[in-house]
C-alpha cells in the first residue's frame, strides 16, 4: 500500500511539473490598441516585428516562435483554429495555404490586402488567393534558376546548358568523363514540382466550385518522360536529396547540378563549405530555345488565420513585414528569404557571395522572379498529395515504376480522398 | 510517511501500551471514520488518477468516438468541414483500404519473425550473463543494453547510414568479394527494419531476463549441480521454465512494440528508395490519413490496431497459461 501510494504522488507530481512548464501563453488585450499574435519560425522575424512595433504605436504585435510547420507547426496552428484560440497571423508555406483554406482556417482579407496587389509578384500573389479569396501577404517566394559545378563543368569544357536538349547532352559529357558523376540526382515532391512548374505542368486547379486534378496532363507527362530518360541512361545519381551522401556528391563534383530555388544556395553552402569558389548560378534551362519561363519551389506567406479579430490590422503588419526595405534586408541577412515584394529584388543585402565565386547569383534570380508562371494552385490535400507522390517517385528515380506513373497514382489517390471528404472534383 | 499513512495502527499501538487508554474508542471515529479511511488512498492517488483520466483515458475516448463520424465537405471545401454520425463508414473504409491492411499484415509478419529471434538472442544474452564461468560480466551486460539507451531516431538515423547503398560500410567491406546486401531491396527492406529493432532491444529484453534469472533459489541450482546436471542441462530445465514469467512478459511488450512500428521505417524511409513506403506500418498509415486532414479516418485507424493488438495479446496471455497449467 505505502509504496504504491507513494508511486501515484511521485508520478502524479511529475505530471503537474510537467503540465506548468507546457502552460499556455494567454493573449493580452492592452486598451484601445490592436493586439495581433503572431506564430512563426523563420529567424529574423521576431527583430522584423520589433521594428515594426516601434514604428506603430497603434498595433502591438506579439511574435511567438513555433515548431517549423512541417514539424509540428501547422498542426498547431490548426489545432488552435479548431479551439477557437488562434493567433491572428501565421507562417504558411505557399503549398499549405489551400490545405488551410479548405479546413476552413484562414481569413479572407480581399478588402484590405487587394489595393496592395501591385506591390508583389504576380505568382506570389496567386500563391496566397484562392478561388479569389486572398488569405495572407507573399513574404518570400523560390523563383528557381540551375545551380552548376562550374569546376565541373570548365574541366569538361561545358557551357552551362541554355535547354533541357542541352542540358541532357551535358548529362551524358559529365556521365562519360567518370561513371560516378552525374548531372544530378532525384527530385522529390515540392523540388520535382518546381520543374513542372516551369512547363506550366499545373497540378491543381479550380474552376466553378470544383477542384480539378491534371497530374496527369501532356505537359506533366513531358516533363516526367525527360527526367524518365536521364534516369533511365544512368545520368542521374542515386544520393537523396539533402541527403549526407547528396552533400558529398556536391562537394566533390559526383553531382554536378541542382535545378532549385534561389533559398538552395543557402542548402549548398552551408552543407558543402569545403566546395567555396565550385558553384556558379545561371538561368534554369529552357523547354524552347530563347524562352523565358522560371519555376518556383517553396516560398512562404503570413496568412491571416480564422477567427482574428482585427484582420485589418493584421493586414497592416504582415504587408509591412513584406514590403519594408529595412525590415526585409534583416530577413534576407538572417533567414536568406528571397523577397515576394517587386521593389526589394535589389536589396542591398541581396549581394555576390565569395562562395560563388564572387558572382552575384541574386541578380539571376532578380531576372528571374518576374517570369515565374502565375497560373499555379496548390491542391487541398498537399501534404497527403506529397507523400503519395513521393512513395511513387522513390520507386521511379531508381527504376521501378515512372515518374509518369507516380504522378498518376499520387493523382488517383488525392482524387480518391478529396471524393471521401466530399470535395468537388471534376473530370 | 508509514505512520502518516497508517493511523489506525499507530493508535492501535497506543491503545495497546496503555499509554492512551480513552484514545482507543474515541479516536478512530472523529479522526479517521471507517469511511475517511478508505477514501484517504484514493486521496493520495487522486492526482494520478485525475492525470491519467485525463491524459490517457479521455484522448483514447475522444479516438474512439472521433472514428465514429465522417469528414464531410462541399465544393472547393473553403468552410470549415464537417462531421457526420456515420459509424461504419471510417471502419469499412479502413478494411477495404490496400494500403491499411497491408501494413497490418506488414507489422503481423515482422512480430512473428522478429519478436522469436530478438527474444532468443535476449534469452541467450541473458543466460550466459548469468553463467557462473562467465567473465566481463558487467561490460558485457552494460555493453548489450547500450543499444537501448540510444534514442530510436538517433539509431535509425545512424543506421540509414550502414544501409545507404551511397555511404554503406557493410557493402563496402564485402566490395572485394563482389557482393552487396541490397538492404532496400523491396522483400529486404522490413527485415532491415527488424535488424535495427533487434539490435536496439535485445540487450533490454535480456536485462529483465536476467533479473528474473538472480530470483532462482541458489539452492536450487546447487541441488542441481550436485545431481550432476550440466550448465546446458540445469539452462533447460530449471532456468529457463523459472524465467516464464519474464519472456511472457517481453513477448507481449515486443508484440505491442511491432505494432507500434513508426521511428525506424519512418527515417529509413527517405532513403529507401521506394520500398519504404508513407504507409508502411498501421500507424504511418494512420499518419498520413492525418496529413490528408481526416482525423475520423486516423482514429478508426488506430481503434482496429488497438483492437488487434489487444486480441493478439490477450490470446497469447490465454495461450501461455493454459501451457502453464497443463
Amino acid at each position: 500500500m505505502k509504496r504504491s501510494t507513494a508511486r501515484c504522488a511521485g508520478l502524479a507530481g511529475a505530471l503537474a511539473l510537467a503540465l506548468t512548464v507546457s502552460g499556455c501563453a494567454g493573449s493580452g488585450s492592452a486598451s484601445g490598441k490592436a493586439s495581433i499574435t503572431f506564430w512563426g519560425w523563420a529567424p529574423g522575424y521576431a527583430d522584423a516585428v520589433k521594428a515594426f512595433n516601434a514604428g506603430h504605436p497603434d498595433i502591438d504585435v506579439d511574435y511567438q516562435s513555433v515548431q517549423p510547420g512541417a514539424k509540428g507547426g501547422y498542426q498547431k496552428m490548426l489545432n488552435a483554429v479548431k479551439a477557437g484560440n488562434a493567433p491572428c497571423l501565421a507562417q504558411v508555406g505557399y503549398e499549405t495555404i489551400p490545405s488551410f483554406a479548405t479546413q476552413g482556417a484562414l481569413e479572407n482579407v480581399a478588402e484590405y490586402a487587394s489595393p496592395d496587389k501591385g506591390d508583389y509578384v504576380d505568382a506570389a500573389w496567386q500563391s496566397v488567393t484562392l478561388a479569389g479569396n486572398v488569405y495572407g501577404a507573399p513574404v518570400d517566394t523560390g523563383p528557381m534558376a540551375l545551380f552548376y559545378n562550374k569546376k565541373v563543368f570548365d574541366s569538361l569544357g561545358l557551357k552551362p546548358p541554355k535547354t533541357w536538349a542541352e542540358y541532357r547532352t551535358a548529362a551524358k559529357r559529365i556521365h562519360a568523363s567518370d561513371p560516378e558523376r552525374h548531372i544530378s540526382s532525384p527530385y522529390m515532391d515540392y523540388d520535382y514540382a518546381g520543374l513542372a512548374w516551369q512547363a506550366g505542368a499545373k497540378w491543381f486547379g479550380t474552376a466553378h466550385d470544383s477542384w480539378q486534378t491534371t497530374m496527369d496532363s501532356a505537359a506533366n507527362k513531358k516533363v516526367a518522360d525527360y527526367w524518365q530518360s536521364l534516369t533511365d541512361d544512368g545520368l542521374i545519381s542515386s544520393a537523396p536529396m539533402y541527403d549526407q551522401a547528396w552533400y558529398t556528391g556536391l562537394g566533390n563534383g559526383d553531382i554536378a547540378t541542382v535545378v532549385g530555388a534561389v533559398w538552395q544556395a543557402g542548402t549548398i553552402k552551408g552543407g558543402v563549405k569545403k566546395a567555396s569558389g565550385d558553384w556558379a548560378v545561371a538561368p534554369m534551362p529552357q523547354w524552347k530555345e530563347g524562352e523565358k519561363r522560371v519555376g518556383n519551389s517553396g516560398g512562404s506567406a503570413t496568412a491571416v488565420l480564422k477567427g482574428c479579430d482585427d484582420p485589418e490590422a493584421a493586414w497592416e503588419f504582415a504587408h509591412w513585414m513584406s514590403t519594408d526595405k529595412k525590415a526585409f534586408g534583416g530577413l534576407v541577412d538572417k533567414a536568406a528569404l528571397y523577397p515576394a515584394a517587386t521593389d526589394l529584388l535589389d536589396l542591398p543585402q541581396l549581394k555576390p557571395d565569395p562562395y560563388f565565386g564572387g558572382q552575384n547569383i541574386y541578380e539571376v534570380f532578380a531576372d528571374a522572379s518576374p517570369h515565374v508562371d502565375p497560373d499555379w494552385t496548390w491542391g487541398p490535400l498537399m501534404t497527403k498529395t506529397s507523400t503519395d507522390l513521393n512513395d511513387g517517385l522513390g520507386k521511379a528515380w531508381v527504376g521501378k515504376g515512372s515518374i509518369a506513373g507516380a504522378l498518376r497514382t499520387a493523382q488517383d489517390k488525392t482524387r480518391t480522398e478529396m471524393k471521401k471528404q466530399g470535395l468537388s472534383v471534376s473530370d | 510517511m508509514t505512520h502518516l499513512a497508517d493511523p489506525v495502527r499507530a493508535s492501535a499501538h497506543r491503545g495497546t501500551d496503555g499509554t492512551s487508554p480513552p484514545g482507543r474508542s474515541r479516536r478512530p471515529s472523529t479522526r479517521t471514520t471507517p469511511r475517511a479511511r478508505r477514501l484517504r488512498p484514493l486521496l493520495f492517488c487522486a492526482p494520478f488518477i485525475v492525470l491519467f483520466a485525463g491524459m490517457y483515458l479521455a484522448p483514447i475516448a475522444y479516438a474512439a468516438v472521433s472514428s465514429l463520424f465522417a469528414l464531410h465537405r462541399t465544393g472547393l471545401g473553403l468552410t470549415a468541414p464537417t462531421a457526420r454520425f456515420d459509424p461504419l463508414s471510417n471502419y469499412t473504409q479502413a478494411l477495404q483500404d490496400d494500403a491499411f491492411t497491408s501494413s497490418l499484415v506488414r507489422v503481423a509478419l515482422f512480430g512473428v519473425v522478429q519478436v522469436p529471434v530478438m527474444l532468443g538472442i535476449a534469452l541467450l544474452l541473458a543466460l550466459l550473463f548469468d553463467a557462473k564461468s562467465a567473465r566481463g560480466r558487467g561490460f558485457f551486460r552494460l555493453s548489450s543494453f547500450l543499444p537501448y539507451a540510444i534514442p530510436g531516431v538517433s539509431a535509425a538515423l545512424v543506421w540509414s547510414f550502414m544501409y545507404s547503398s551511397q555511404s554503406s560500410p557493410i557493402n563496402r567491406l564485402l566490395e572485394p568479394l563482389g557482393a552487396a546486401v541490397p538492404f532496400f531491396d523491396e522483400d529486404l527492406a522490413l527485415w532491415s527494419v527488424a535488424n535495427i529493432v533487434t539490435w536496439s532491444w535485445a540487450g533490454y529484453n535480456a536485462i529483465i531476463i536476467y533479473s528474473a534469472l538472480q530470483s532462482i533459489p541458489s539452492e536450487v541450482l546447487e541441488a542441481a549441480r550436485m545431481d550432476g546436471a550440466s550448465a546446458i542441462r540445469i539452462a533447460w530445465s530449471i532456468k529457463i521454465p523459472a524465467v516464464r514469467g519474464a519472456l511472457v512478459l517481453t513477448t507481449v511488450f515486443s508484440i505491442i512494440g511491432s505494432a507500434q512500428l513508426f521511428n525506424e521505417p519512418t527515417v529509413l524511409q527517405p532513403v529507401s528508395g521506394g520500398s519504404i513506403s508513407s504507409t508502411f506500418t498501421p500507424i504511418m498509415s494512420a499518419q498520413s490519413a492525418v496529413a490528408a486532414g481526416n482525423h475520423h479516418y486516423a482514429a478508426a485507424q488506430s481503434v482496429l490496431l488497438a483492437v488487434a493488438v489487444g486480441v493478439v495479446s490477450f490470446a497469447f496471455f490465454k495461450l501461455t497459461e493454459r501451457k502453464g497449467q497443463a
